[in-house]
């Protein structure tokens, strides 16, 4: 017998009674004009209710697994209450059910919830969980500093965490991404595995999928095969996403973009001097094509991005660094250094860019150009930058750098002789770069590197060190 | 002949006894025509000390199923009609059980077969999906009650469920459909 799937659906949602009156009334009007729907109602509700009426037998189900469960049925509560005890019933189920999941209070001992499976070239940042290959995890928070590494779940849900990546595990069916990027890969009897993030919670509904968190207070999903379920929305609302679905949320949970105090150039020892944007008029931006949200010089990240991908694509981003060096004599420095902090973006997959990633830092030629406006600056007025990339004319490159897939490990420091003669050539006491990213991606969705701008609130704003 | 009254104490054992072989289909035939849970226990209730006062007017040899949908149906619309009335739905509702009712009296046969392959099926599903029914079926929890123990949404547990019951229900066919 054939049954569309919605009609399916409203039987199941009538069972379930999450019909509102007047839909179960049209169901119950279909159900008696149509007799093959009337035939597809009679076999699932007497499914259910058969279910229901031999309810007594259905607790020997959990004796029937291998494995013991931590979670222990309680006793049968007395059927054929009167009325007015049902909602206590219900009351104490939910009851029941919190003390179950909480820890110290349980039934049982702290259950071992996933095993770390695989991990690649890692480094961890102090962590409450052991981090050596094949430990068996309970509840607790990881951070991966370095490298890339996989989880396998109780549930059979398997987790791979990119760095920088700080993940927190709360059951085998949950876990929560406090920053970073992961990608999940959820079998069968696993479905309903959420992950939540500070914007969003991601419930899978049977597939692969991948969620990022950013620093800046931005979480995005990408489904790669199947389907979830996107809770937590400001609006309330859940969201389907289906396969090659994305959907992007900037909640702002984190603070945003606060200009910050003006930092001082530090002395260091050994003769260097540092130079942070947030000195002085210093300043750090960045721009995206198509502007999406422009002027973006006030961000707490600065962003780069390329792809070779068809032209249309506007997620093509570069990112500008100014240092106010009015203060520094600048044509007796011997070495020059950029510091950059590298930050998750909350945009984009590791998994879908190459190995490794190069960078190329320019230096400003053009002096007048060191006057962009945080405020101001688009895609369009970009300094030295034209829409194809960096112009020769106003722009050299002093350096490039690389950042391998699963992150650089701390900050990156960018070095060489050119990028020291540059510093002693300028004369206005301004010095920018241009920084891009040289290589391409497999997929729009790809990565976004991102690093921490002045206006970062716990990272380290681009410095400049010099000697 | 006037039949000799029954023996109370053999009526009373033969009621016990035809009731607890039917029990369980008694009850699944009340819950399918009733939605609320709670409406359908005291129906239920109320269906069986009915059987049990009519009880001497049962003749031995027939069926007593036929029998007994007879009083729950009859029940069931009662209860309907004593209730609170929404005026517009009150019509619908009893040609709405009747349908049902009928549809059921005409599948009893294959319906029985389904209600044993369910144990079979219910077996086979994996250890997550048994500890879903078990909380929905065995501890009466609603779905907002299993969102909370199993921390998913409640959309994403009526989801699963739905799951789990076509699961359950392409199982039963497979299992009752005569061998190729």
């Amino acid at each position: 017998m054939k049954t569309s799937d919605s009609s399916l659906d409203r039987i199941q949602r009538a069972l379930e009674g999450l019909l509102s009156t007047e839909e179960h009334d049209a169901l119950k009007a279909d159900v008696i004009r149509d007799a093959d729907l009337r035939a597809v109602y009679v076999e699932q509700v007497w499914l259910h209710s058969t279910l229901r009426a031999q309810s007594e037998s259905l607790v020997g189900l959990l004796d029937i697994t291998e494995e013991a469960s931590p979670i222990q049925a309680p006793a049968k509560p007395l059927r054929r209450w009167p009325i007015a005890l049902w909602s206590a019933a219900a009351a104490a189920c939910v009851t029941l059910a919190a003390s179950f999941f909480m820890p110290g209070k349980g039934v049982s001992p702290l259950p071992q919830v996933a095993t770390l499976i695989r991990a690649e070239n890692c480094r961890w940042a102090g962590s409450d969980l052991p981090t050596a290959l094949d430990s068996q995890l309970g509840t607790g928070k990881l951070a991966l500093v370095e490298g890339i590494a996989t989880l396998k779940f109780k549930s059979g849900a398997t987790v791979t965490m990119e760095a920088p990546t700080t993940l927190e595990i709360l059951t085998a069916m949950h876990c929560r991404l406090i920053e970073g990027t992961l990608t999940a890969e959820v079998p069968e009897p696993a479905h309903g595995f959420t992950i939540d993030t500070p914007d969003i919670q991601v419930v899978d509904l049977g597939t692969k999928f991948g969620v990022t968190a950013g620093s800046a207070g931005n979480s995005q999903v990408r489904v790669f095969e199947g389907e979830v379920e996107i809770g937590g929305l400001k609006d309330g609302k859940i969201k389907r996403l289906t396969e090659g679905k994305g959907l992007h949320v900037g909640s702002g949970n984190t603070l945003l973009g606060q200009e910050p105090t003006r930092g001082e150039a530090v002395q260091e020892a050994g003769g260097w001097t540092a130079i942070p944007t947030s000195f002085g008029r210093g300043k750090d931006g960045y721009a995206r094509r198509g502007d999406n949200g422009a002027p973006m010089g006030t961000h707490p990240l600065i962003i780069v991005k390329h792809t070779d991908l068809a032209p249309g694509i506007k997620n093509e981003r570069r990112a500008v660094i100014t240092f106010d060096l009015s203060q520094i004599p600048t044509e007796s420095v011997q070495e020059a250094q950029i510091v950059l902090d590298p930050e998750p973006s909350g945009f984009g997959f590791s998994a879908l860019i190459p190995d490794e990633s190069r960078f190329a830092l320019y230096g400003v030629t053009d002096e007048k150009l060191d006057a962009w406006e945080e405020k101001q600056m688009t895609w369009a007025t970009m300094p030295g930058c034209n829409d194809a990339g960096p112009d020769a004319d106003k722009l050299r490159k002093l350096a490039e750098f690389w950042i391998p897939r699963g992150g650089s490990g701390g900050p990156l420091t960018v070095r060489g002789d050119e990028l020291a003669k540059f510093i002693r050539e300028d004369t206005n006491g301004f010095v920018s770069f241009v920084i891009v990213r040289e290589t391409g991606e497999t997929d729009p969705s790809g990565l976004a590197h991102a690093f921490a701008a002045k206006e970062h609130p716990t990272a380290r704003a681009p410095l400049l060190r010099l000697k | 002949m006037a039949a000799l009254p029954p023996d109370p104490a053999d009526q009373t054992e033969t009621y016990l006894r035809l009731l607890t072989q039917h029990d369980r289909w008694l009850a699944a035939y009340v819950y399918s025509l009733v939605a609320s849970a709670a409406d359908a226990d005291d129906i239920l209730q109320e269906v069986k000390v009915t059987l049990w006062k009519q009880f001497a007017k049962f003749e031995p040899d027939s069926n007593f199923r036929a029998w007994a949908r007879k009083i729950a149906t009859h029940q069931i619309l009662n209860y309907r009609r004593s209730e609170k009335k929404r005026s517009v739905s009150s019509s619908l509702d009893e040609t709405f059980i009747e349908a049902v009712a009928a549809e059921l009296d005409q599948r009893a046969d294959a319906l029985d077969l389904k209600a044993e392959a369910l144990n079979l099926c219910l077996r086979k599903l994996p250890e997550a999906h048994r500890k879903i029914v078990v909380w929905r079926y065995y501890e009466d929890c609603g779905i907002e009650e299993i969102a909370v123990k199993s921390e998913r949404t409640v959309e994403a547990v009526y989801r699963l469920l739905s799951r789990i019951r076509q699961v359950l229900s392409e199982c039963v066919n497979r299992q009752i459909a005569p061998a190729p």
